[in-house]
């Protein structure tokens, strides 16, 4: 029985009815992604280890959890213990992490076996995939399309049914974006549910850890165990993670759903405006109401976001210097001349722009005007938020702009195009709120994602919408013809 | 031409933590390279720092002391620059909002000057690991060992006026830390260091001249001398006419003299901004009276505490109070000795030179409070003479045996029986007509004759008050 | 943009631009400096910079060891090491 295509549960039911065991399981899912190479959704394949496991697992007679030998991609970022980890960059191409990410140990304790590392763009700064220095991956949907970015392998791979979940950051959409692009389901909670330990760093006050699947159901029993207090992460919260999926199946009766004024719905291309239209209706048809909001900063969610962002990363990419891991130039003339050849050769064009951006943006004269500034606005549309969710319990937009496409089509000439793919997304992030991506329907066959942004620690709220559409719909239901890959 | 210098330091000061400032790993001085690392203090990508309360709590031991305003919630931020001892590329410190503000040292010069010097802030932040540059062929080898381990850096307003003033300001910060249980202070370890910015300008001048900045003086007497060197090299420049360079200065005590650091393309501009990865901090009132109730006493109430409770006087009090080792190991050998003057003698005279003789603490060396007190208690019982004393001292100090040890191993107890100094001394008299008569006749000189000769015959052990008391008598 | 602010932001991050995209770039940095200096026209007054999104301090963990010293891992995954050291060409200083 093929197991392309397959969520976590149906997985889970296959093998808890012996349909198959976790060694076949884990072998056919090797042998799909060896079929569907040419998507270049995997850096690393973790074969050996991943088959070990399974027969472990197999030899236990009891499952420990619904993940037990459910196999997972893990995003680059995250730092596998004796597994490479290269944030699909040519500065780690070679790093092999002494230790794991907190994210994906959990899962892993939980029973996932972690069967490669998923593509993305370089240092997850992108929105298209397209900065890899793996080379780009590829949307199942449409070869030569881009998947969305920067966790576009993980989202790929899930959505040519490779595997059933990957993990996914989200600094400012790229789990929701890719998610939307793909056709799939991807979930970035409130800052500071997931621990960031082992996550490597972008920009430290945006990034979160998250899942991307095929379904909410997924995501949640995902999420339930990604999430948790860790104490080697200040900033994660220490706050009770009530199990997501029990209050999936919530009626949404007389939720108030909210619709941003200030993005001008009007002015998106027809195709999309109508497949937002046609799930406001759906949503109505399940009890939902909606209201018009208006969060007045909102336009200014791009340039705050490639202020603040650009700064962080500036900085936290200081420690790839060439000395204690990484690559290093060959025959650097001093210590500046190491410093400087080992970075320029082992960065990518979209990160040194980051990096210079941030530095200038953090200068002495330019700080006030630019990193402050931008760290006050983002407090107004903090604040324009919390004002909206006085009067809201949810806000619904569409995920992207448009749909995917094609290599190198957009931001080519001009970087800030492709910043603004991630208009609808980036205030998320600024807040700390959750945001989940659901597909609604396909334009000129490329698919289309729906945004659900939920108040401060209200996951189990957007998840639950969430759940309830995809049980009366079957757009997530919908699968790429995979026949341009094969 | 009268010239003026005026003088401000920055310490840094390493806390005495067990554990570094965002990590777990050990802070223990002269590991083997690159052992007391872990994966925060590399600088690994994905590792994230975490807050040591123990490091805040002495930060604000030190602040309550010097009355400093404590900014109970306080933020750390990162300063940018690259230099390969900074595994991060950063380092985590505090700038606009840091643990301290504020405060005041009152310093004592040798010749006796008293001064109160301000302090402008005390912050936090972390060290940077160790460069040594001239071990390996043509590369500087990095030890991460000390990157991470917690520092205050105290700046003081630029108010010290000399060479001297400087050096007390130091002694005055070192036996505070010290006492607080903040630091141990140890400068060749690297856990005091100063850095010294000098500027000269004419009497009667308010504008400050140009300062330089000599960095990382590790010693009390480099302090002095380099600072000397420095004012004496600007007023030399000032007086020619030139203008003095802003410029950061290195003391080489070899030359005994300041160099200036490489010159650097581009003035470094280190980009701080808070730090993303650690929210703002905050002390509760609770820790704060907890810090408060469990206070160290400080070295002004332990001199006068001395005074009272072991009857010693000012002078004696004032010497032990000075030094912390010095002070805990006189506390714990009255524990058990008798005496106290006595015991505090020995401490400030003997023993203090033999310590400054071998130019270590009394916590390095292989005495013990209880030996001591072994030793104060049998010349205080008669056990043994004064004299003994000193000798047993000396093995004690050099092998670290007991008192008793060595009196029994040695049988140096003192001979008091005086039936037995008195066979002696009978001996003596016989076996020393001579001297005998030439004593009866006047020549009272010679009574020391016979006590040396008694103490010969008892390899000095007779106590010498019998020895006096029965010789008068045989002789009279 | 000012060639000698570009050289100098250069310097600060340690980055070289290849000569034949070194054109690019500058208009590209000029291009993202426009759409965040768009923020200038805001009004701030009076508002509290937003550092991190969590309203929340910091915890602090006791000073007890628990360290997971890797030497060996450590210099293993440096390009340049020996057995005790990262080695770097030599600082002059």
């Amino acid at each position: 029985m093929s197991i392309q295509f397959k969520s976590i549960l149906e997985l889970r039911k296959m093998l808890d009815t012996k349909v198959i065991s976790t060694e076949e399981l884990i072998q056919e899912t090797f042998k799909l992604a060896s079929k569907l190479k040419s998507l270049n959704c995997f850096v690393t394949m973790n074969e050996e280890a991943s088959m070990q496991k399974a027969s472990q697992i197999d030899q236990e007679s009891h499952s420990i959890s619904v993940l037990s030998g459910i196999p997972l991609g893990q995003k680059d970022l995250f730092c596998t213990e004796g597994l490479r980890t290269t944030c699909s960059s040519k500065i780690l191409s070679n790093f092999i992490p002494p230790y794991s990410a907190t994210a994906v140990s959990n899962l892993e304790n939980a029973g996932s076996i972690t069967i490669g590392k998923t593509n993305m763009d370089e240092f997850a700064m992108g929105s298209s995939n397209e900065t890899s220095y793996f080379g780009n991956v590829h949307n199942p949907w449409k070869k030569g399309f881009v998947p969305g970015g920067s966790s576009g392998g993980s989202a790929a791979a899930v959505a040519a049914g490779i595997i059933p979940a990957a993990t996914g950051t989200d600094t400012g959409g790229s789990i929701r974006q890719p998610a939307a692009h793909c056709g799939i389901t991807g979930i970035k909670p409130t800052y500071g549910r997931v621990s960031r330990w082992g996550m490597i760093a972008f920009a430290s006050s945006l990034d979160q850890a998250g899942p991307l699947a095929r379904t909410a159901e997924d995501c949640a029993i995902l999420l339930n165990i990604m999430s948790g207090h860790d104490p080697k992460d200040t900033t994660s919260l220490d706050v009770e993670n009530n199990d997501l999926t029990q209050s999936l199946n919530n009626s949404l009766k007389g939720l108030k759903f909210g619709i941003v004024k200030e993005f001008n719905l009007g002015d998106l291309n027809p195709d999309v405006q109508k497949r937002f239209e046609d799930s406001k209706a759906l949503y109505e048809s399940l009890g939902a109401e909606f209201v018009e909001i208006s969060l007045p900063n909102i336009s200014a969610s791009v340039p705050t976001y490639y202020s603040i962002a650009p700064a962080e990363c500036s900085s936290n990419l200081s420690r790839f210097d060439g000395i204690k891991f990484g690559h290093r130039t060959e025959h650097p003339k001093d210590l500046t001349d190491l410093y400087i050849k080992s970075r320029s050769e082992g960065f990518g064009d979209e990160v040194k722009r980051r990096i210079l951006i941030g530095t200038y943006a953090l200068s002495a004269g330019y700080y006030d005007a630019y990193y402050k500034k931008a760290q006050q606005v983002r407090r107004l549309i903090k604040n324009d938020f919390e004002n909206a969710f006085n009067s809201v319990d949810l806000i619904m937009t569409p995920t992207s702009p448009s749909t995917a496409f094609g290599f190198g089509s957009k931001g080519s000439q001009n970087p800030v195009e492709l910043y603004l793919e991630d208009l609808f997304t980036i205030s998320a992030n600024l807040a700390g709120l959750p945001a989940i991506s659901i597909p609604h329907g396909a334009v000129n066959s490329l698919p289309v994602g729906l945004q659900l942004i939920g108040n401060f620690l209200r996951e189990d709220q957007i998840l639950n919408a969430a759940h309830l559409f995809q049980k009366n719909s079957e757009f997530h239901l919908m699968k790429p013809t995979m026949e341009d890959f094969e | 031409m009268t010239w003026e210098t005026v003088i401000g330091l920055e310490a840094h000061v390493q806390l005495s933590t067990k554990t570094k400032l965002f990590s777990r790993a050990s802070t223990t001085f002269g590991q083997s390279p690159n052992t007391n690392v872990n994966l925060i203090d590399c600088g690994l990508p994905g590792v994230l720092p975490s807050v040591n309360k123990e490091a805040f709590y002495k930060a604000i031991r030190f602040g309550m002391a010097v009355g400093s305003q404590i900014n109970q919630t306080s933020i750390f931020d990162r300063k940018n620059y690259f230099y390969p001892d900074l595994p991060k590329g950063y380092q985590i410190t505090q700038m606009d909002l840091p643990i301290l503000l504020g405060g005041t040292i009152d310093i004592e010069t040798d010749e006796g000057n008293k001064k109160t010097i301000n302090i402008t802030r005390a912050h936090l932040e972390e060290d940077a690991g160790k460069s040594i540059h001239d071990e390996f062929d043509g590369c500087s080898a990095i030890d991460l060992n000390r990157a991470g381990t917690p520092l205050l850096e105290i700046v003081s307003e630029p108010e010290i006026s000399n060479a001297k003033e400087a050096v007390a300001y130091m002694k005055a910060l070192h036996r505070l830390v010290t006492f607080l249980d903040v630091s141990d202070g140890n400068m060749s370890q690297g856990s005091l260091r100063c850095d010294a910015n000098v500027s000269i300008r004419k009497v009667g001048d308010l504008k400050l001249g140009t300062r330089t900045e000599i960095k990382n003086i590790n010693s009390f007497r480099f302090i002095e001398k380099a600072i000397n060197f420095e004012i004496k090299r600007q007023i030399k420049q000032l007086e020619k006419g030139e203008t003095v360079t802003q410029e950061t200065r290195l003391y080489d005590s070899i030359k005994d003299e300041t160099r200036p650091m490489r010159s650097k393309e581009f003035a470094n501009d280190y980009r701080y901004f808070p730090e993303p990865d650690l929210l703002p901090v905050v002390i509760s009132d609770k820790e704060m009276q907890d810090i408060k109730d469990n206070f160290p006493e400080l070295p002004k109430d332990k001199e006068l505490r001395f005074e009272s409770e072991f009857g010693l006087t000012g002078y004696d009090s004032k010497i032990l109070a000075s030094s912390k080792s010095m002070a805990d190991f006189f506390e714990s050998s009255a524990k058990e000795a008798k005496n106290y003057p006595l015991l505090a003698n020995w401490l400030i005279g003997e023993i203090s030179a033999f310590l400054n003789k071998d130019l270590i603490g009394i916590d390095e060396s292989k005495l013990t409070p209880a030996n001591l007190a072994m030793l104060i208690n049998r010349i205080d019982d008669q056990t043994i003479s004064g004299k003994i004393a000193k000798s047993i001292f000396e093995e004690m100090y050099l092998n670290g045996k007991t008192p008793d040890e060595i009196i029994d191993s040695q049988g140096l107890q003192q001979i008091s029986d005086d039936d037995e100094i008195e066979k002696i001394i009978n001996a003596v008299i016989e076996n020393n007509p001579a001297q005998v008569e030439g004593y009866k006749n006047g020549k009272d000189k010679l009574f020391g004759f016979f006590v040396g000769q008694v103490m010969k015959e008892t390899q000095g052990k007779a106590n010498p008050q019998v020895v006096n008391e029965l010789l008068k008598k045989k002789l009279s | 943009m000012d060639k000698e602010i570009v050289r100098t932001i250069c310097y600060l991050a340690r980055l070289e631009i290849d000569e034949d995209k070194a054109q690019k770039i500058e208009k590209d940095l000029e291009t993202i400096i426009e759409l965040i200096g768009g923020l200038s026209s805001i009004d701030t007054t009076n508002i509290e910079p937003l550092y991190s999104p969590l309203e929340k301090t910091a915890l602090k963990h006791d000073d007890i060891l628990n360290s997971d010293n890797q030497k060996q891992k450590f210099l293993q995954n440096a390009p340049n090491a020996n057995d005790d050291y990262f080695l770097v060409p030599r600082v002059v200083e």
